[in-house]
């Protein structure tokens, strides 16, 4: 079944249009990537797909439900990673993915949800801290934990490696990756072309609210004859 | 547990931090600091004896019987003067550390014994602004009253011997009665105006403290959600915008409850500490069972419509900071009915005036205070229904602000003319 179905989404605010017109689609335990430069309309695609936004034209689906019309279903297998996103500071790391667990299971499976968002943070003992502690990277590692925790159909992924060393960086990439072959589909928007090279099976470039190209990442670069994505996605944008 | 449970744990955990209850612990400590040594000063100021000087120029047989009856006062230490001057007098007597000189001019006995009437020059010495000094001034006019009043009755005593002398002196005596509703009562319409004054003041303060507390909560979870960056991830959760307002606004109302206790209980601990214990009872003016659940349930409305309006006011909140100063238009909205009610009756108010405070919904719990020992229950309702209303359709447009963009896009930004 088609994960995301975005036909001619376009999305003003005030005389500003931030999207004319975007169109793509991500199947599902695909990871599509959406890249382009600041302001390009990431974000606003990401939020609109989330329920944060409502398009001003065209269309959102996601498994088969629109997202204006049947939002707080969407809302139950979706879930989103704001790129600047931070946690309850005044709650232990554990009492935060408790927190969340709680809106998706309960009893058992609560408890095993917050287990295995235990694990992926790899953050140990720490969780046992107040969040208001955690450095920037902690408090990412956490986040990106609680985003992936319930498994989620889908998962909207904005800069998902922000703040992240190297190495915790690669061990949330080998995650997402692991997460997309068990059957979840990811959209991420990132700034990092080799990330994208390494996670995206497929990808969309975006520039000034259009998407100027699509395709899987090989294809792109022997289309304009690249050595990597970000050859092409110089090409494309200028 | 129920999403609105979780959401209500997690907001009441993340308003009662350390340094909220590090402040109620304090502000009860010095409630009870404040109460305790403003009480004690008044009531060691009362009992110490005032010190007064006393210069008698006319040495007469009156002179000395003034001297020999303010010497017999409780609380009055006596001293009299040698000198001859005034001038010389009064340095002594602030010497002495007295809080008066008492000057009884020459000719005094005569005047006395004419029945003409005699000066006594009183002066007051007055040293600090304090409790103490105030409460000695006090004490000195008392003292020279009861001169007055034991001199009036050796003049009666002497003219009708065997005739208790305050049966001349006060011929007449009023017993006061009051007719309010048909119910008579013992008392004095000062006694009205005074227990009045207890209500205007007491229910507005209740207000004014939990719609405080509890706007200031609501706006503060908002701005946290907002400088934290957790509200968009909250919003994207499976739980109705309807639970997550509720959640919010639940929460900082036990935040709120528990703060308002705490604060009205070291209030009360501090003004029962300076303030004597006087209790005005009438029975004609009470409100009664009814009376009470209508004043409840405005005080309820009331609220409601504060918590309500402060959530809507921190939508645009951009940090905790600017959440602070989204709170003055719920506390200026309190404050205008406080001070007119305080000096005005709402049925005695311009038209103009009165469709005013009916239009602010925070007038009602103090109209009400006052209307309900009136037994008039019409503009209580009125009040009910109206605050009933307004909450309503805040409600409805918090939620509709909750469902779009709004929630997302919204901050005020004040920017300056070029």
């Amino acid at each position: 079944m088609t994960a995301i179905v975005v036909d001619g989404l376009r999305k003003t605010f005030g005389k500003i249009a931030a999207l004319d017109g975007v169109t793509f689609s991500v199947e599902e335990r695909e990871i599509f990537g959406l890249i382009g430069p600041n302001g390009a309309g990431k974000t606003t695609t990401l939020r609109i797909l989330s329920t944060l936004l409502k398009p001003t034209e065209g269309s959102v689906s996601i498994f088969g439900h629109d997202v204006v019309k049947e939002d707080s279903e969407v809302r139950k297998f979706i879930s989103y990673l704001p790129e600047d996103a931070g946690a309850y500071k005044n709650l232990k790391g554990t009492e935060y993915l408790r927190f969340m667990a709680e809106f998706f299971a309960s009893g058992r499976d609560r408890e095993s949800m917050v287990k295995r968002a235990a694990e992926l943070t790899g953050l140990g003992e720490r969780l046992n801290d107040k969040v208001s502690t955690y450095s920037k990277g902690m408090m990412r590692k956490l986040l990106v934990a609680r985003a992936l925790m319930m498994r989620p159909r889908l998962a909207v992924l904005d800069e998902p490696t922000s703040g992240l060393d190297v190495i915790n960086a690669k061990e949330v990439r080998d995650t997402i990756k692991r997460f997309a072959k068990e059957g979840t589909a990811v959209l991420l928007s990132s700034h990092n072309m080799l990330e994208v090279d390494f996670l995206c099976d497929r990808i969309a470039l975006i520039d000034r609210g259009r998407i100027v190209e699509t395709g899987e990442p090989e294809e792109l670069k022997k289309k304009y004859g690249a050595k990597n994505i970000e050859d092409v996605f110089i090409e494309v944008v200028s | 547990m129920s999403h609105l449970t979780n959401l209500l744990r997690k907001e009441v955990k993340e308003l009662m931090t350390g340094q909220m209850i590090a402040s109620m612990l304090l502000m009860i400590f010095m409630f009870a600091i404040l109460g305790n040594v403003i009480g004690n000063v008044q009531s060691e100021a009362m009992k110490q004896e005032v010190r007064i000087s006393l210069l008698d120029l006319d040495m007469s047989a009156e002179s000395k019987k003034l001297t020999e009856l303010l010497n017999s006062q409780q609380n009055v230490a006596l001293t009299t003067l040698g000198t001859e001057s005034t001038e010389d007098a009064l340095k002594i007597a602030d010497n002495h550390s007295s809080s008066a000189l008492l000057v009884i001019p020459s000719g005094f006995g005569e005047k006395i014994d004419n029945k003409e009437g005699a000066d006594v020059d009183v002066y007051g010495i007055v040293r600090g602004l304090g409790i103490m000094d105030t409460t000695n001034s006090a004490k000195t006019q008392v003292a020279v009253s009861v001169i007055n009043e034991l001199i009036a009755q050796e003049y009666v005593r002497e003219a009708y011997p065997g005739t208790e002398p305050s049966n001349i002196l006060n011929p007449v005596r009023p017993k006061s009665f009051i007719v309010l509703r048909g119910v008579v009562s013992e008392g004095s319409p000062e006694m009205i105006t005074s227990l009045l004054m207890g209500q205007s003041v007491l229910v507005p303060v209740i207000l004014m403290i939990a719609i405080m507390f509890a706007g200031q909560m609501v706006i503060t979870s908002m701005g946290m959600e907002k400088e934290n960056k957790t509200l968009e991830t909250l919003l994207t959760l499976p739980v109705s915008r309807s639970t997550i307002i509720l959640g919010k606004i639940g929460g900082a109302t036990i935040v709120a409850f528990i703060m308002s206790i705490i604060y009205l209980l070291g209030f009360g601990y501090y003004m029962r500490s300076i303030t004597p214990n006087s209790s005005i009872s009438m029975p004609s003016l009470s409100m009664g069972v009814l009376g009470y659940a209508l004043l409840g349930v405005s005080l309820f409305l009331a609220i409601l419509v504060a918590l309500s309006l402060s959530m809507l006011l921190g939508v645009y909140s951009q940090d905790t900071k600017s959440a602070q100063t989204m709170i003055m238009p719920v506390t200026l909205l309190v404050m205008i009915p406080f001070f007119l009610l305080m000096f005005s009756d709402y049925t005695t108010m311009p038209t103009a005036l009165r469709a005013l405070l009916f239009a602010i919904p925070f007038s009602h719990p103090m109209i009400a205070s006052r209307a309900l020992l009136f037994g008039d229950y019409a503009v209580v309702i009125a009040g009910i229904v109206y605050m009933a209303l307004f909450a309503v359709i805040l409600w409805l447009i918090t939620i509709r602000v909750f469902r779009s963009d709004r929630i997302i896009t919204a901050k005020i930004t004040f920017r300056r003319k070029r």
